[in-house]
């Protein structure tokens, strides 16, 4: 591929031996949350299907027939409601200052924390102000539960609490994000070595609306598809078509086939035009419209205190009791009739089988 | 091994005794009970004498002598001995069995003299036999690290070592053993020897030591007490002052208080520009730690890993036109800086954020390959 003859020409000592390895394609943004446009949008469909055909067995286990009425949301609708609450995030990070690192992480979060779950089972009110705790502490900028929540009208800390293990669950545990601002910030200080950049032709309006249009971009699915670089890049095309060029074609290897600037033209041009048609909240009629709805078609189970979910405990705590009885017959069994209460020596094959019926989660 | 220590019976069998040292002789019931004190010239089994006098002997109140079975309640002044062969006798049984020359010890029957018998330690037998033949053997294989070439030979001497102890302790192989340590004793006369002397000198050297610290502390605790003294003094007499200069002056009290107060701080801060730095116990430990070893120091070689940061498509510079460093660049007095922050990694980092994978194709269709790399392999 043309693109990776310039990391291989301007790495001329890496051989056979020992390639070493770009740091980005390290990260877990690289390795696990990077998609395709076509495959988002099967994962939101087969994810919606899913949760439609779930909830509607609930429905049906509680009231035979209940569910027929009831229209569920589609994966189009669940994302616009997605996208209201990302632009909550910019309102509630300037209400308490927060720097541009954690309002950037906790919209990742929220993106990706419904590319696992759907809006149906979990609301986004209570997920945003999860995400946006738990992106204060992972950007090592905490402040205290207290503090947070009584900045936030009608909010208590289980609001916040309750969620925090489960965001971090569907987010597998991946804090670190690559955000597209620090990027833009480093294009924008690298530009001051080029020289046939004078300062007059990078005057802060510039940068002023680039940063703009990454601000944008995070409401769209860009970070999702393209690396931040390339967000940054388009971002400054946007604001300054010259200025862009010139850094892009200062980077490329010399021996190339074709500037840098001509290479990522369609890259760059895809992602411009996300920011530009994508990049604006929500129209608020349309999310209402959705939010009323979600009212009707919430999964029960999810909710404390209706039927569906106190069936829900009911059924999970006689399996633990049934567990625990059959554990407890075990060592009993063990102590009183053979000698050994920890078991006998095994042979290959029982050890084989033992471990296949091994159920060490921790989720009873 | 097991086997060799079936007659132990103590605590394994939960008899548990309770063990009467100095302390506890204030609880004792039978006030009137004796207490054998040990001196410093008591003589303990394996010849050897506490020099500060302040071992104790073993006692318990259960305490019966196995050949006459007399216990404390009839007599007071039980005291048990120990034989060389590890029996314990109350004293009236040795003198009655021993006064008239060496006889064979009653349980079995290895002849013994009277001056055979100490006075026990421990409430195990066993482990004074233990202590007894590690105190011996320490005596002949006193070879240390330096002595072998690798420290493969060093644990098999030791291994050697322990095993010629086991059977010493446990009657196995005796004779064996014996020609065993006669053995190592011809081979390395001279090393032993050598090394002996060298333990000596360094107990000595320890000693002294010691007691020059000893010593120091002293002093300093002399010279401590001496300005406490000099301080009350000079602040009975600063007061004396005042009161007088308060009689005698025109001036208004507060001033006077306050000079007076001035002249008394000058005094104290020349004071503690005199005083040397004590040198504490930590340090002095330390110090004496570093003499006696020397810790080679190969050359540093930096962590390197193979992962590619792009380096080779920026270079950072000193100093840049950049807003959101200002504040930081511009505090010189460090209140904002934590411990090791450097603007320039600030920089380094946006920077290779900004040139990471530029060029890296996005993911397209359903089934996209995981990217770059792979695509390389297939190209090649």
């Amino acid at each position: 591929m043309a693109a990776d003859n310039i990391a291989k020409a301007a790495n001329p000592q890496t051989n056979s031996s020992t390639v070493k390895k770009p740091l980005y394609e390290g990260s877990t943004q690289y390795k696990s949350w990077r998609y395709s446009p076509e495959q988002l949008e099967q994962v939101r469909t087969s994810l919606n299907t899913a949760a439609v055909a779930v909830i509607r067995n609930t429905f049906e286990a509680d009231e035979p027939g209940s569910s027929e009425d009831v229209l569920f949301l589609n994966a189009n609708e669940e994302q616009l409601l997605v996208k209201l609450y990302i632009t909550k995030i910019p309102q509630l990070c300037g209400h308490f200052r927060f720097p541009e690192e954690v309002e950037a992480t906790a919209i990742s979060y929220l993106k990706r924390f419904y590319l696992k779950n759907t809006v149906m089972d979990w609301h986004p009110k209570n997920v945003m102000l999860t995400a946006l705790f738990l992106a204060t502490k992972t950007t090592n900028n905490p402040i205290s539960l207290e503090s947070y929540t009584s900045n936030i009208p009608k909010t208590s800390s289980s609001d916040v609490l309750d969620l925090e293990f489960l965001v971090s669950q569907s987010l597998n545990f991946e804090f670190a994000v690559w955000h597209a601002h620090r990027a833009l910030w480093g294009i924008w200080l690298d530009l001051q070595s080029l020289p046939d950049v004078s300062d007059e032709l990078r005057p802060q309006d510039v940068y002023d609306i680039a940063i703009k249009h990454v601000r944008a971009s995070r409401f769209t699915d860009a970070e999702l598809i393209y690396t931040p670089s390339q967000i940054a890049l388009a971002s400054l095309a946007l604001a300054s078509p010259l200025l862009a060029e010139r850094w892009a074609d200062s980077k490329a290897a010399a021996g190339a086939a074709q500037p840098l600037s001509a290479t990522l033209d369609p890259t760059l041009g895809s992602v411009k035009y996300i920011i530009t048609q994508m990049g604006h909240p929500p129209d608020v009629e349309a999310v209402r419209e959705v939010d009323r709805r979600l009212k009707l078609c919430k999964n029960p189970e999810k909710v404390p205190g209706s039927k569906a979910y106190l069936a829900r405990q009911a059924a999970e705590q006689r399996r633990a009791e049934e567990k625990r009885n059959k554990k407890a017959e075990d060592v009993r069994k063990a102590v009183t009739e053979g000698g050994n209460p920890f078991g006998s020596e095994l042979n290959e094959d029982e050890k084989a089988k033992q471990l296949a019926e091994l159920d060490d989660d921790d989720d009873d | 091994m097991s086997n060799h220590r079936a007659n132990v019976g103590g605590w394994l069998k939960g008899k548990t005794v309770r063990k009467s040292g100095l302390t506890s002789n204030a609880h004792t019931a039978r006030s009137s009970t004796p207490q054998v004190q040990s001196t410093s010239s008591t003589l303990f089994s394996g010849g050897v004498k506490d020099a500060s006098g302040r071992t104790t002997e073993y006692f318990s109140m259960d305490d019966q002598c196995p050949v006459c079975k007399s216990d404390r309640y009839l007599n007071p002044k039980l005291r048990l001995l120990v034989s060389s062969c590890y029996h314990k006798m109350c004293e009236s049984c040795i003198d009655r069995l021993f006064t008239l020359g060496p006889a064979p010890c009653p349980i079995c029957q290895k002849v013994l003299r009277k001056l055979a018998f100490t006075p026990q330690t421990f409430e195990d037998l066993t482990v004074e036999k233990e202590i007894a033949v590690r105190r011996r053997i320490a005596k002949e294989f006193n070879k240390r690290r330096e002595d072998f070439f690798d420290l493969h030979s060093y644990n098999d001497y030791l291994e050697e070592v322990e095993d010629i102890t086991f059977n010493l302790i446990n009657d196995v192989d005796i004779p064996q053993t014996e020609a065993r340590i006669l053995a190592h004793r011809r081979e390395n006369a001279a090393l032993i020897e050598l090394n002996f002397q060298r333990e000596e000198q360094y107990a000595q050297a320890l000693k002294e030591q010691e007691e020059l610290e000893r010593q120091e502390k002293e002093q300093r605790a002399l010279e401590l007490r001496r300005e406490q003294e000099i301080e009350r003094e000079e602040r009975e007499t600063a007061q004396r002052e005042i009161i007088d200069r308060l009689e005698t002056s025109t001036k208004s009290a507060a001033k006077v208080i306050a000079k007076s107060r001035a002249e008394a701080m000058k005094r104290s801060s020349a004071r503690s520009t005199t005083t040397t730095v004590l040198r504490s116990n930590a340090q002095l430990l330390r110090a004496r730690a570093a003499q006696s070893t020397v810790v080679p120091d190969p050359p540093h070689v930096p962590l390197q890993d193979d992962w590619y940061a792009y380096e080779d498509l920026y270079t950072v510079r000193d100093q840049y036109d950049d807003m959101y460093s200002d504040a930081v660049r511009k505090d010189r007095e460090g209140i904002m800086r934590a411990g090791g922050y450097r603007v320039e990694e600030a920089w380094d980092r946006a920077l290779r954020c900004a040139v990471a994978e530029l060029d890296l194709a996005p993911l397209s269709g359903l089934n996209p390959s995981s990217g770059r790399t792979e695509s390389v392999v297939a190209s090649t």
